[in-house]
């Protein structure tokens, strides 16, 4: 339960560095390498719980495929934090789009849920909130996302700029979706343990 | 092919899609930039465009065909205007050169002919803008010279990447006139702005960090809250007077400041030439 809780820190962290990230960019670029770590931290921590899971005499705090489940989740969001941030390098974006920032707001938010979901689960806290606040963000960001994509096509925007952002509005969209992937996953695994 | 290093940027309004189709691809081999319109713009979106030239087929302008060639000839000096027509008579090809058009070139027309008529056309235009000495411009401590792509400050380069250049030089152009941001994304960046997009504050930023550095005592660019900017060089102590409120546009600089007064005390513009 600890490298869960662990792995959904580094989501967070990774979230709301993102946020930092497109606020003042591009003055603070450099966070694209953090995120990088973050990712690779991910990484090492979701192989960490799946070797864990398979050592003999261990015992899984609820079922190994919730287990595996919520690792993959997890690390989505990190992943997908991660490549939003690649893709500002290497579409070679100059400037944010106010649409971007609202999403990895929301993203950096749902984050900090997920987190706090995850904590109420080990510390057997009420889970329920932290949970409809996800669903709530990822509605906001379907919305958001949507309205971004369709401001792309007004007439006579450079085709450069609609399929850079298109793109990465995409991306955001998907990490903020793991975020609620990962809320579904954690709705189950407490009812499944009579928590709520 | 012309010698220039920078690419021919050329908008075709014509309605045969095989000829535009055709002229396209032998457009983009050579690097061309082509925007292909298949109705008129209003004369400011072609400026916006930053083109060379625009090739029209008078056919699609209707009856306003003439009062169109005489605005882009009067009103675009810089743009070269090629017109194509399936029939015309004598007086009208003679009519539209004397409104504007730089050439008149009758259809069915090969599109290499229409090529090399740009060619000559963009050409042309180059010898004429390279005769015309327009000196550096002089605004406050800042000489801003069009023909090294730079701004100086007692001798010393700020440095400025094209794009900072381009827009430090239409604010400049535009003395104590509020510009849209829209306006300057257009006519910077050539294309429309998307909603939503901070690349003109960025760049105003980055024009600011390095107007400051150089000329620090100071202050160019000035912020209008949701609206744009304001080129009008201020030194410190006249931006400092009682009363005058200096806010921050949240979204867009740490040093960007709402005049409260439009036309405070301001330095004048001078050209040398």
């Amino acid at each position: 339960m600890d490298l869960i809780q662990e792995a959904a820190g580094n989501a967070c962290r990774a979230t709301e560095t993102l946020d930092e990230l497109l606020a003042d960019y591009p003055d603070r670029r450099h966070l694209a390498r953090e995120i990088l770590k973050q990712e690779q931290n991910g990484d090492r921590i979701a192989h960490d719980i799946l070797h864990r899971l398979h050592e003999n005499g261990m015992a899984p705090p609820f079922a190994p495929t919730d287990i595996h489940a919520l690792t993959h989740a997890i690390d989505d969001i990190v992943d997908y934090s991660e490549q939003a941030a690649d893709s500002l390098g290497l579409y070679g974006v100059e400037a944010p789009m106010a649409q971007a920032q609202q999403l990895t707001a929301v993203l950096a938010e749902s984050g900090a849920s997920v987190l706090d979901a995850v904590t109420a689960l080990r510390d057997h806290s009420e889970i329920a909130p932290h949970l409809v606040r996800v669903r709530e963000l990822e509605s906001e960001g379907d919305r958001l996302s949507r309205e971004a994509i369709a401001s792309l096509f007004a007439k006579g925007i450079d085709p450069m700029v609609v399929i850079r952002w298109k793109d990465i509005f995409e991306v955001l969209e998907q990490a903020i979706d793991s975020c609620e992937t990962v809320a579904h996953i954690l709705e189950g695994i407490s009812l499944a343990n009579g928590r709520s | 092919m012309t010698k220039s290093s920078a690419p021919i940027r050329l908008a075709v309004i014509d309605s045969d899609t095989g000829f535009v189709r055709v002229l396209a691809k032998r457009v983009e081999a050579m690097s061309w930039q082509l925007r292909a319109l298949d109705a008129p713009v209003p004369p400011h979106e072609l400026v916006a465009m930053r083109l060379n030239a625009v090739v029209v087929d008078v056919s699609m302008l209707g009856q306003r065909a003439w009062e169109y060639i005489e605005a882009i000839g009067e009103g675009i000096p810089g743009l070269g205007l090629i017109v194509c027509s399936v029939q015309s008579t004598v007086a009208q090809r003679v009519r539209g050169l004397r409104l504007g058009a730089d050439d008149w070139v009758s259809k069915p027309c090969h599109p290499e002919e229409v090529i090399a008529r740009v060619e000559a056309v963009v050409r042309r235009r180059k010898r004429a803008e390279a005769r015309v000495d327009r000196g550096p411009l002089v605004v406050g401590e800042l000489e801003i010279r069009v023909d090294q792509f730079q701004a100086f400050v007692g001798g010393h380069n700020l440095d400025l990447t094209r794009r900072e250049f381009e827009l430090l030089r239409l604010l400049a152009e535009s003395p104590a006139q509020v510009l849209q941001r829209e306006e300057i994304y257009q006519r910077v960046w050539g294309y429309a702005m998307a909603h939503g997009d901070r690349s003109v504050d960025v760049f105003v930023r980055k024009l600011r960090q390095k107007l400051e550095a150089t000329s620090p005592g100071w202050r160019y660019i000035h912020t209008h809250f949701g609206i744009g900017y304001r080129f009008q060089p201020e030194t410190d102590r006249s931006v400092e007077r009682p009363g005058e409120v200096a806010a921050e546009e949240p979204a867009a600089s740490s040093t960007d400041a709402e005049e409260a007064t439009p036309n405070g005390t301001g330095a004048g513009i001078a050209s040398r030439a």
